[in-house]
């Protein structure tokens, strides 16, 4: 038994905590002990089988899956602490999707709500929709960001996407909100649509790839002198190799001109916004 | 010599190279455009012909298109040998210091991905004198080091790998023009193979040695059985009256097919020659089979195109 397909029943009346509900937590576990394994509704343990039907296959060539299936936005923390295996969700998810895994795969198929992929360390997490605001950041109240893996919103982001981030690739396919890459301490992020206000506000280091609209550019950045045509073409060709076949906004990134902008000097200043022309 | 082969009227000994286990890395070399890319990857092969004194054995294995290099500009691949991991972590960092770093446009890369890393940007990194950037692209770190011409950037690793060192080839001719253009041959087909460097000037040494001196102080001296003007001084010669020039191509490979595989090919050059050409027999050096552990039988690499341990 490697996949198990949850499939909602009906929208809950409160938010549920799914963390825990993970592939790996099944192993061993019989259809009737996956059932009856508690998740938090509001302040209730309530079995899963509450909210879910729940049926398993013998797929020994997927490895371990998890399938939700129906509009999970009332559902948070799906894929919390993943470190293993795959969750694919059919529709969108709530807050907190992705966050904090530090392996495995995880792809929506809808949109995340607030802090997905937040203080992120491993694996890939996709979506094929929007994501709220804070995605790739902090848990509220900590210090460090995303700190690894991979993360593709093929749609829109919010605000303070990436704040305080300081390792691994997030790419966005459409826009992005507000104070995109705020105290970046480090890492690569690529927008394909327009930015907000406030890019890089604070940033540290790290790379700001733009592939769409150029952003306004705060006084705090100042225009480099050379173009980093290697580092550019390390970047791109992987930036272009994440999005995949459907690169959109990324496709033929590694043949096009960039311009670059050195800041935030009113931080430590050496991170880069790669404007492509 | 018992059961000595001629082909082509070129008698083939029954003998054998012996060679060496040593340790290896490849990197990538890239750059504006071939030609400094070239004068990086000549500097940083420069003065490795043998490890007696050079501290490695390295040459250019092959040009890259930019298609084959990670930042899609034109590069070439060049392998680097030593007698210890150690020393091989030394001479590249020394290396690639003092020839790519300082080579205009130049980039460098690691061109094996598996085996034990040793510092190929890591330390190199410390000239941006806090500038440096370091950059993590699909799970490969890179380090950008500021520059006058831009930037220099550098893979942080390169991995080791295993490797045969010593193949060889002497090529005994008529005179030195046959020998030479036997060796030129051999050297050209060689080229052609993947995995293989002929670490000499031009791809071939003359002055092949034997183990120990009569002077105590030095290991190596002059191979004086294969040196003509010896024949009939010295008290053991392996040579006959008609050859008057011999050569020698030492082959270093990253695995001992590959070796055999450069063997092959030369020997075949040389056979293509003839003795019509004043090529006229070729033989190998060996310490009796008691010091390497890889032995190419001249006769099994013709008969099966692999050396055997």
């Amino acid at each position: 038994m490697t996949r198990v397909r949850l499939s909602l029943k009906q929208a809950p009346s409160l938010r549920v905590d799914l963390r825990g509900v993970k592939p790996a937590a099944f192993a061993g576990l019989t259809l009737a002990q996956i059932e009856h394994l508690p998740v938090t509704h509001g302040t209730q343990a309530l079995p899963l089988a509450e909210f879910f039907s729940v049926t398993c296959e013998d797929t020994p060539e997927l490895g371990r899956e998890l399938v939700f299936e129906g509009d999970l936005s009332r559902f948070d923390r799906i894929g919390w602490q993943l470190a293993e295996g795959r969750i694919v969700v059919t529709g969108s998810v709530g807050d907190y999707a992705g966050a904090c895994m530090t392996g495995g795969d995880v792809q929506v198929q809808g949109s995340a709500g607030l802090l997905a992929a937040c203080e992120m360390a491993g694996g890939t997490l996709t979506i094929a929709g929007d994501v709220g605001d804070h995605a790739a950041s902090t848990l509220p109240g900590s210090m460090d960001g995303m700190r690894g893996g991979t993360l593709v919103v093929r749609g829109r982001a919010g605000d303070r996407f990436a704040d305080r981030m300081r390792r691994g690739t997030a790419l966005v396919f459409g826009d992005v909100g507000d104070f995109l890459a705020s105290r970046l301490v480090a890492g690569t992020i690529a927008i394909g649509g327009r930015a907000g206000a406030h890019v890089g506000y604070g940033m540290r280091r790290g790379s700001v790839v733009f592939a769409g609209a150029a952003p306004a550019i705060a006084p705090t950045f100042v225009p480099a002198l050379i173009d980093a045509a290697v580092a550019w073409q390390l970047l791109a060709r992987d930036l272009a190799r994440i999005a995949g076949n459907h690169s959109g906004p990324f496709e033929g990134l590694a043949a096009r001109r960039t311009a670059r902008h050195l800041g935030d000097l009113a931080a430590d200043g050496r991170g880069e916004l790669f404007v492509a022309v | 010599m018992s059961e000595a082969r001629t082909i082509n009227g070129v008698v083939i000994d029954d003998t054998f190279a012996e060679a060496f286990p040593m340790k290896a890395t490849r990197l990538i070399i890239t750059a504006h455009n071939i030609t400094w890319a070239y004068h990086a990857a000549a500097s940083a092969t420069g003065f490795a012909t043998s490890v007696i004194a050079c501290g490695c054995e390295a040459g250019i294995e092959r040009e890259l298109s930019a298609d084959e290099t990670p930042d899609g500009r034109p590069g070439l691949a060049i392998l680097i040998f030593s007698m210890s991991g150690k020393e091989l972590a030394k001479q590249v960092e020394r290396r690639v210091g003092q020839c790519v770093l300082t080579c205009p446009t130049t980039a460098v890369f690691a061109g094996i991905a598996e085996g034990e890393a040793i510092a190929l940007g890591k330390n190199l990194r410390f000239f941006g004198d806090g500038w440096q950037m370091s950059k993590v692209i699909a799970g490969v770190r890179y380090w950008r080091v500021p520059v006058m011409d831009g930037e220099f950037v550098a893979q942080e690793t390169t991995a080791v790998t295993k490797s045969v060192g010593g193949g060889n080839l002497l090529m005994l001719a008529t005179d030195l023009d046959a020998a030479l253009r036997a060796a030129e041959a051999a050297v050209q087909a060689m080229k052609r193979l993947p995995n293989v460097v002929m670490p000499f000037p031009g791809g071939v040494v003359r002055s092949g040695s034997k183990v120990g001196s009569k002077y105590p102080s030095l290991g190596a001296s002059t191979n004086d059985a294969f040196c003509p003007g010896l024949y009939g001084l010295a008290a053991k010669s392996e040579l006959t009256p008609e050859v008057r020039c011999v050569l020698e191509i030492v082959i270093d490979g990253l695995t001992e097919a590959d070796v055999g595989a450069a063997m092959r090919v030369g020997m075949q050059a040389c056979i293509e020659i003839g003795s019509a050409g004043g090529m006229l027999r070729v033989s190998a050096g060996n310490y009796g089979g008691k010091l390497g552990p890889f032995h190419f039988h001249l006769h099994k690499l013709l008969d099966a195109g692999g050396g055997s341990a």
